[in-house]
């Protein structure tokens, strides 16, 4: 759902990231309200925008928000800003009050996400031709539950993202047949049974995420994705059509109240200048998920030892 | 328990007719104009027509200082005419005046204040309120009407010594037993010294015994007081007990008013017979009821002082060796009639 | 002739008819088997239209309300969260012991002290605070829709509809208009939760005032009580026993629904703690999260029970111990135990939960895995799809076929016949629609077949108004364009229903029959009420994995409770009397039950088999969780995209479902208890 809309963001914000002049910082006494979302990198992605405004001279208040249903506040100002959005499972609201004028992209965040298939190492052993894709034609019958026989079961997406693993099996043809998870804790849930037990699993599922390092998950090599494959029915292995191949890498971005410009200018150049990748997010999630510490704790500790990482965009927005 | 004949009814009913349905009011109508307003046809159409006539064109006088039982069995009405009158429910046709005052045409706030200072009730299940003290139920009704908090407990608690509950005024109902939760609600009536009260079955509830203490305590207090009293039963034995005169109800409609005696000796037709048929008759009829005022008088050669007050069953044991007619003396003293001891054992083996 | 057979029998008579017309139309006429979408209304973009306007328009209003309530709570959490954790443990056990003594007093110490050290103190007192604001804000609006119920008998008959409604439409529906209307945050949850658990007062309150001994209410108004006077003076306190007992299912349905609220976030409870916990599937922390809820769930129903009754007196020198001791402990705390949130003592505990539940699959995996994969081939393929589609050479070992089928339906027939000589014609007319049904299976089922059989029911059940009310509704669903997700729905709730009636019937009786057993069963069913549903997906998921079967079992184990309670209930309910006269009369045990107990118990059973079935469709949405295509799932697909008029009319649609099925039920249940006398 909404790849066209993501894909053509993406295009547009590039990543062209410049140190701008600084800027006015506007309203200090009026705290910056950033979201914070259901899952740790998000988290911790606020966490460390937040000491970055608190570092600039702002106040800010965490509020938790679901993700789905927070964009209408966000554009009436009960939100300011919320730092890493998924432009793959952003709800169709976001993109209605963007039209409008409602919302404001801050640009990516560079986080280089991955969406794809994904089963558990030891399905290597079962199913020798993996990673590539066309290995999951002819060992499908060994990813087969008693609901999809005689295909395999691919978990896909819950409903409310959208259906994409469905899209490419029918796109690629494979013989599998997609069952949508209830909920990011379902996929998490079923990851956890079957490598307890080493049972077969393919499921549609996204990088970072804890899950990938601790189930010890391997993304299958699908036909690479492309703009054209995505437009063009002749691209790809399926000549008839569109979308087969992989996913297009998501465009992870920072999304604020326009009126944010105005009101706090620096805290709005700090944030549209934020980035993060996966290399420095991904241990923090670990820290998190796997090793059960405190998120805010994690995060300090990292501001503390990676200064010169985010203390320059801080300070050429204040200087 | 001395009624005065002539003075003005404190109650008065016209024609009251209490009829459950839809539409009630509409459909007497129609059905009184169908039927050229006979009762008992009216009754029957509406029947017909699945309206439920309670209360059918009843008409009747209570008096000043009289106790007026309501008697029948259940499903008779009897209930439904005591709150007709005390407009618990709405009347649907007919008029009733009590004090001379149509109480059909007072307006809510008349009916709270009538209720407040002329009316007291007695109900069959008590009607205690659960959440209050002994004190606090009989003095809610004074502070309905407004009385300060320490003349209105003051008030309680001597109504409550009056049905002998002094002492126990901080109890709760349920603490209780059920002879004594209904002197706490015969005290709650009488709260308000109230010129008319209304008692619902009072002791129906009650063992035999201890309805037989508290009829004996209600004749007592009435003594005291004299109230105009409406009281509703359905055990003709406490009825002859108590009555000052009987309105025996049957099917909505009252078929005999009459003094226990009249009752007794002179049922109007079967199904009131039937209701008098155990009662020891000899215990509830009094000679004044038969006895005669012969002129000339007879001889009368034995007196063996026969009072009119006096029951059929202890005249016939004064004069039970006589057969000839022998005087009835009035409690003035002065000779109230004649009776012969024939008549006496007559009365006693008539109708059974 | 006609007096041969029974309503019943000419309803099933008539229904078999038009299912075999839409069979053998079928080929002909495919619009019997799916509705065609050009006629199909457009209701949910309507819908949308007409919530979003509405929405729009009462905003202003909507919002300032918003700002109202939200003080009060954020006042209540600042205070909760701002009192030294030692103060409120005591003060609670002071109250414990004022209300119930030692053991009370221990119960609530033992209780708190548990919330304290998994960490979650907190997300708790925030979690509270919630409740603090939307339990009074249910209770005062209940309680007047019940008075006005009461005082207005023109309008029971709506404010029952509306009650109804409320209680069957569910919460995440109404949701994004929610948003829409009140703006972003934890007000949305407080709404919704007091929307939710405004009915049980209202119903409580019109009850109470409706069983008031008459002579009571005659005695105020002969007393000079003017209405209103006799209204709070006499009426309300005289049913504060029934009302106490909606203050306190009030309570326990605010708490239920605290989850609901954290969907929406905009603070940090005990409710948010459980969905991040359950993002990880983390079975461990989510089960102590619950775990919490549940706690707190307990306590306020134990203390507020204590309140309503009466109770003897306990010692205030001992409260005014327990309330000095509090004041060291605090003063102590202060310079030398760590704050709340620093506290987490069950990290072990969780970690070895989680440890076991692994070792746990990694063991039995091959075992659970065949417990599903018999269940999905044996019954609930057949049940969703039919024979037809369920028996292939895969799943049963050979391909259904047409002179299969012929076979089939020879046998079903002999049997039938077999059963009509007997002359049990209704039996047989009932077991020829089963092997029908079962071949086609639910979700293939004609349409008209489907309207025509609640109708059928609901004329027998009871008249020619319920058969209206059932085919009514149920054709709005179908004109609305979410009949195949509702048929899904009628399927998994359905099965669901069966299977809690069996089970759950049984474990009744057995319950009824050994006080032990009772014992056991008992805080089984307390925890499975209170708990968050959310907690128990985690090990389902991971025993049985993403599909139907699981999201069966989770319906199951939620809708299973009430089965079991009224089960029990109305078997050891029968008058004592009658069990003599059947004993006195040479009854055996066997016979006792089955000749005395059973049958009338059988209105209570069936009143619990009502509860199940609501239960079934509440847990329809949480289902969805796990990854279904029903109405639950389009509930969700509307909250995540925002769809006003899709969450509406899905949730609508579910609403009617239920409430179709309830009134059959209790149409049922009402000519059961009619014929005992019991009405």
């Amino acid at each position: 759902m909404k790849r066209p809309q993501a894909t053509a963001l993406a295009a547009i914000a590039g990543l062209s990231i410049s140190f701008a002049q600084a800027a006015e910082l506007g309203a200090v006494d009026e705290p910056i309200k950033l979201a914070v979302n259901e899952w740790t990198g998000q988290q911790i992605t606020t966490r460390i925008a937040g000491h970055m405004l608190e570092q600039a001279g702002y106040k800010v208040q965490y509020v938790t928000a679901g993700y789905q249903n927070m964009w209408q506040a966000m554009s009436d100002g009960d939100l300011d800003a919320a730092v890493e959005v998924w432009a793959s499972n952003v709800p169709q609201g976001y993109h209605q009050l963007h039209d409008a004028g409602k919302l404001e992209d801050l640009g990516a965040l560079g986080l280089d996400a991955r969406e794809g298939f994904v089963y558990p190492a030891y399905m290597e052993e079962t199913c020798p031709g993996l990673p590539d894709w066309q290995a999951l034609a002819e060992c499908a019958a060994s990813f087969a539950t008693v609901e999809t026989l005689p295909e395999g079961r691919l978990l896909d997406y819950p409903g409310e993202w959208g259906t994409p693993g469905a899209d490419r099996i029918k796109a690629l043809g494979l013989p599998f047949r997609a069952i949508p998870a209830g909920s990011e804790g379902a996929l998490v849930a079923e990851f956890r049974a079957a490598t307890a037990q080493n049972a077969p699993l393919l499921a549609v599922f996204w990088q970072p995420h804890w899950a990938i390092g601790a189930f010890d998950l391997r993304f299958a090599a699908l036909p690479e994705g492309t703009e054209e494959c995505y437009s063009d029915p002749a691209a790809g292995p399926n000549p008839d059509v569109t979308g087969d191949c992989d996913f297009i890498p998501t465009r992870v971005f920072k999304a604020a109240w326009p009126g944010m410009k105005e009101k706090w200018p620096a805290a709005h150049e700090i944030l549209s200048n934020l980035t993060l990748s996966v290399e420095q997010q991904q241990p923090l999630m670990g820290a998190v998920d796997v090793d059960g510490r405190q998120t805010p704790e994690v995060v300090a500790e990292w501001l503390a030892a990676n200064e010169s990482a985010w203390r320059p965009i801080v300070d050429a927005a204040v200087e | 328990m001395t009624a005065t004949p002539n003075a003005a009814p404190a109650i008065s009913c016209k024609g009251v007719w209490q009829v459950f349905g839809v539409n009630p009011k509409k459909n007497l109508d129609r059905a009184l104009q169908e039927t050229g307003g006979d009762p008992h046809e009216t009754a029957q159409l509406l029947r017909r027509r699945g309206l439920i006539p309670a209360v059918q064109d009843v008409t009747f006088d209570v008096r000043e200082g009289e106790v007026f039982v309501i008697m029948g069995l259940s499903g008779s009405g009897k209930s439904t005419l005591i709150r007709t009158i005390s407009r618990l429910i709405e009347g649907t046709a007919g008029e009733i005046r009590i004090g001379g005052e149509d109480i059909f045409a007072a307006d809510a706030r008349r009916l709270l204040a009538l209720r407040r200072d002329k009316l007291g009730m007695v109900f069959q299940h008590f009607g205690l309120f659960p959440h209050m003290t002994i004190v606090d139920n009989v003095a809610f009704p004074l502070k309905m009407q407004g009385m300060a908090t320490a003349p209105r407990r003051a008030r309680a608690i001597e109504v409550l010594e009056l049905v002998g509950l002094g002492g126990r005024e901080d109890a709760r109902p349920h603490q209780l037993s059920g002879g004594q939760r209904q002197r706490v609600g015969i005290a709650r009536s009488l709260a308000v010294n109230p010129d008319l009260w209304f008692l619902d079955e009072p002791f129906s509830a009650l063992d035999p015994l201890i309805r037989r203490q508290l009829q004996d305590e209600f004749l007592s207090i009435q003594a005291d007081l004299g109230k105009t009293a409406v009281f509703i039963t359905h055990d003709i034995t406490e009825a002859l007990k108590i009555a000052d005169r009987i309105a025996i109800m049957r099917g909505g409609v009252v078929v005999q008013i009459g003094t226990p005696d009249d009752i007794i000796l002179n049922p109007v037709d079967d199904y009131v017979r039937e209701f008098t048929r155990d009662v020891p008759k000899g215990r509830h009829a009094h000679v004044e009821t038969i006895m005669t005022r012969p002129d000339p008088l007879p001889e009368m050669p034995d007196d063996p002082k026969l009072g009119a007050d006096m029951t059929i069953d202890s005249a016939l044991a004064a004069c039970m060796s006589l057969y000839q007619p022998v005087p009835v003396w009035g409690r003035d003293g002065q000779m109230a009639g004649v009776v012969s001891p024939r008549d006496l054992a007559a009365a006693l083996k008539a109708e059974t | 002739m006609t007096d041969r057979f029974s309503p019943g029998t000419r309803a099933a008579a008539l229904t078999l008819l038009v299912g075999l017309a839409c069979v053998i139309f079928a080929p002909l006429a495919p619009w019997l088997v799916k509705w065609p979408a050009a006629l199909t209304v457009p209701a949910t973009e309507w819908i949308g239209a007409v919530v979003t306007w509405l929405a729009d328009a009462l905003k202003p209003l909507a919002r300032m309300g918003a700002r109202a309530l939200s003080w009060p709570m954020d006042w209540a959490g600042w205070a909760l969260i701002q009192t030294p954790f030692p103060l409120t443990i005591g003060a609670v056990t002071a109250l414990g012991w004022h209300l119930g003594g030692w053991r009370m007093a221990a119960g609530v110490l033992a209780g708190l002290g548990f919330v304290l050290i998994s960490g979650y103190w907190a997300p708790g007192m925030t979690t509270l605070s919630l409740v603090a604001v939307s339990v009074p804000l249910a209770l005062l609006a209940g309680g007047v829709t019940g008075i006005v119920a009461y005082k207005l008998p023109a309008l029971r008959r709506p404010i029952h509809v509306l009650l109804d409604v409320m209680q069957t439409v569910p919460t995440f529906a109404y949701l994004t208009p929610l948003l829409l209307l009140l703006g972003f945050g934890p007000v949305v949850g407080l709404i919704a939760s007091a929307i939710y658990a405004a009915p049980p007062i209202a119903r409580n309150v019109l009850l109470g005032l409706e069983r008031v001994d008459p002579d009571i209410r005659e005695a105020a108004a002969m007393n000079g009580a003017n209405p209103w006077q006799q209204l709070f003076l006499i009426e309300l306190p005289t049913a504060s026993r029934q009302i106490w007992v909606g203050v306190n299912q009030t309570i326990m349905a605010a708490l239920s629904m605290v989850i609901i609220a954290a969907v929406i976030g905009g603070f940090d409870d005990i409710g948010w703690a459980v969905l991040l916990t359950m993002r990880k599937a983390d079975f461990g922390n989510s089960l102590v999260a619950g775990l919490v809820i549940v706690i707190f769930a307990m306590l306020i129903d134990r203390l507020s029970g204590k309140l309503a009754e009466t109770r003897p007196v306990y010692s205030a020198r001992i409260t005014w111990v327990i309330l000095a001791l509090t004041v060291i402990c605090t003063l102590i705390a202060a310079r030398h135990l760590p704050a709340s949130n620093a506290i987490n003592l069950l990290g072990g505990v969780t970690d070895w939960m989680n440890a076991t539940l692994g070792r746990f699959i990694a063991a039995y995996g091959p075992l659970l895995n065949a417990i599903k994969t018999n269940a999905m081939i044996y019954l609930l393929l057949p049940l969703r799809i039919g024979f037809d589609h369920a028996v292939t050479p895969m799943t049963w070992g050979f391909q259904w076929s047409a002179p299969i089928s012929a076979a089939y339906f020879a046998v079903a027939a002999l049997l039938a016949a077999w059963l009509g000589w007997r002359g049990r014609l209704l039996a047989a007319l009932v077991l020829l629609l089963a092997a029908g049904v079962l071949k086609l299976g639910i979700t293939h089922l004609p349409w008209p077949f489907v309207l025509f059989g609640a109708g059928a029911l609901g004329w027998v059940a009871g008249g020619r108004g319920l058969a209206a009310y059932a085919v009514i509704l149920l054709a709005i669903i179908l004109v609305m364009g979410l009949w195949e997700p509702a048929l899904l729905s009628l399927y998994l709730s359905g099965t669901a229903v069966l299977i809690c009636a069996v089970v759950g019937g049984l474990i009744g009786l057995l319950s009824a029959l050994s006080p032990a057993m009772w014992r056991v069963v008992r805080p089984i069913c307390d925890l499975l009420q209170t708990i968050p549903m959310f907690v128990f997906l985690i090990p389902v998921l991971m025993f049985f994995q993403i599909g139907e079967f699981s999201a069966l079992l989770a319906i199951c184990s939620y809708a299973v409770v009430p089965m079991i309670r009224y089960t029990r209930q109305g078997l050891v309910s029968t008058p004592e009397d009658q069990v003599e006269a059947a004993i006195s009369s040479g009854a055996n045990r066997r016979a006792l039950l089955t000749e005395v107990r059973l049958p009338y118990a059988a209105p209570v059973i069936l009143l619990g088999l009502n509860q199940t079935i609501l239960y079934a469709f509440s847990m329809l949405v949480i289902a969805a969780l796990i990854g279904t295509t029903d109405l639950g799932q389009q509930i969700y697909l509307a909250l995540g995209q925002g769809d006003v008029g899709l969450g509406v009319a899905a949730g609508a649609a579910m609403a009617m479902l239920a409430l179709v099925a309830d009134r059959l039920v209790q149409g049922f249940a009402r000519k059961q208890s009619e014929a005992l006398g019991l009405e």
